[in-house]
């Protein structure tokens, strides 16, 4: 039989998960920082549609990182409430 | 090296270099959540967040999807500047699972989950999983949480490449929930590496039945609790096809599934536990075939 303290365990572990998920983004938020500012320094001037193309999909991508950074965070927020009134 | 070669090599490595290793890691820890909450609000009306990390995951895969677009385009333009001819650096995204972590992930709000409460409830689904029951020693003295999960997942490809189910289940119920629920978001780039390199191309949705048939069996005599629904979502998340719908599962199910598919595939490409070292030379991928 689950008991709170097992409840809350699982909410945590998948709490840790997140964390570190939100790790991985970060991560990757930095490393992406560093491709857009190569990828300007490299195609500075350059006006081949795929340049353009690239440059748009490297800034969807870090939007998408943010954006999903703070799903995270509401996740995690709302998930802690939960655990709160056990 | 020429003035144009130079440029082709600076954006041939910033393509290489494009975090998609680390995003796939993150998204898979997130789907394993999203399981784990899942599974603790199954009969609850409150929803955990867990809607939150729908969407998380969500922009994840785009962001995914958004990184690949940023690769194809790259490529498309060494292609149009005479420079297509080189190919890039294998993929890469597999070792990123694999390291060992500099530093501890920040944890600001949330505490290391407590591994003891759950080694019971892990244990218990090894055992349906595998059929084997957890070792005496295990019941009473579970592993602090921080063991190392790509050490558990080399572990366990050693046991499917012998065959060895005991020895697969004792490796499983050795371990804490936590090392053994981030089975799920080590194996996925690793996964889809080694389907590739089986299949001789980069897994697409139509591989899908070919690595069915390639690891299914093998899969199943070494699990034979698990449900299969479990093994097709895998297979296609590698082959980027759609998710077959199903009955929720166990949130251990996915990663134990994804650690033996793991061993399958090495075994099928005759390669042992070690060459899952992040440190281990490149692999080469053996040209198409009909795995």
């Amino acid at each position: 039989m689950a008991s709170v303290a097992e409840v809350r365990a699982a909410v945590d572990a998948a709490l840790q998960q997140v964390t570190e998920s939100q790790a991985a983004i970060q991560a990757a938020r930095e490393k992406l920082g560093e491709a857009q500012q190569s990828l300007a320094a490299a195609l500075d001037g350059s006006a081949n549609d795929a340049v353009g193309a690239a440059h748009a999909s490297l800034s969807q991508a870090d939007q998408q990182l943010e954006e999903c950074l703070g799903a995270t965070l509401l996740a995690i927020e709302q998930a802690q409430t939960y655990t709160a009134t056990l | 090296m020429s003035l144009l070669q130079e440029l082709g090599a600076q954006l041939r490595a910033t393509s290489d270099e494009l975090p998609t290793g680390l995003v796939t890691v993150a998204m898979e820890r997130l789907r394993s959540a999203t399981e784990l909450l899942n599974w603790v609000r199954q009969t609850s009306v409150d929803p955990i967040g867990v809607p939150q990390l729908g969407n998380a995951v969500e922009h994840a895969e785009h962001a995914a999807a958004a990184l690949r677009l940023a690769q194809d385009a790259i490529a498309a333009y060494l292609a149009a500047i005479g420079l297509g001819g080189d190919p890039s650096r294998p993929d890469q995204d597999w070792r990123q699972g694999l390291k060992r972590p500099d530093d501890p992930a920040p944890a600001p709000n949330v505490a290391p989950p407590p591994p003891e409460k759950l080694g019971s409830w892990w244990r218990k689904r090894v055992e349906e999983l595998t059929g084997e029951a957890p070792p005496a020693a295990a019941q009473s003295a579970p592993e602090p949480g921080k063991a190392d999960t790509a050490e558990l997942l080399r572990k366990v490809a050693g046991g499917v490449r012998s065959g060895d189910r005991a020895r697969v289940g004792r490796d499983l119920h050795a371990v804490s929930a936590s090392s053994g629920l981030a089975l799920s978001a080590i194996t996925s780039p690793v996964l889809r590496r080694l389907a590739g390199d089986l299949l001789g191309h980069e897994p697409r949705a139509d591989d899908v039945a070919r690595l069915r048939s390639a690891a299914a069996g093998r899969v199943k005599s070494l699990l034979p609790g698990a449900p299969p629904a479990v093994l097709e979502t895998l297979i296609a998340r590698v082959c980027r096809a759609p998710a077959p719908e199903g009955a929720q599962t166990h949130p251990a199910d996915s990663a134990v599934t994804a650690g033996v598919l793991t061993g399958v595939l090495l075994a099928r490409l005759g390669r042992d536990a070690s060459s899952l070292d992040p440190a281990a030379p490149e692999p080469l991928r053996r040209p198409e075939t009909d795995a």
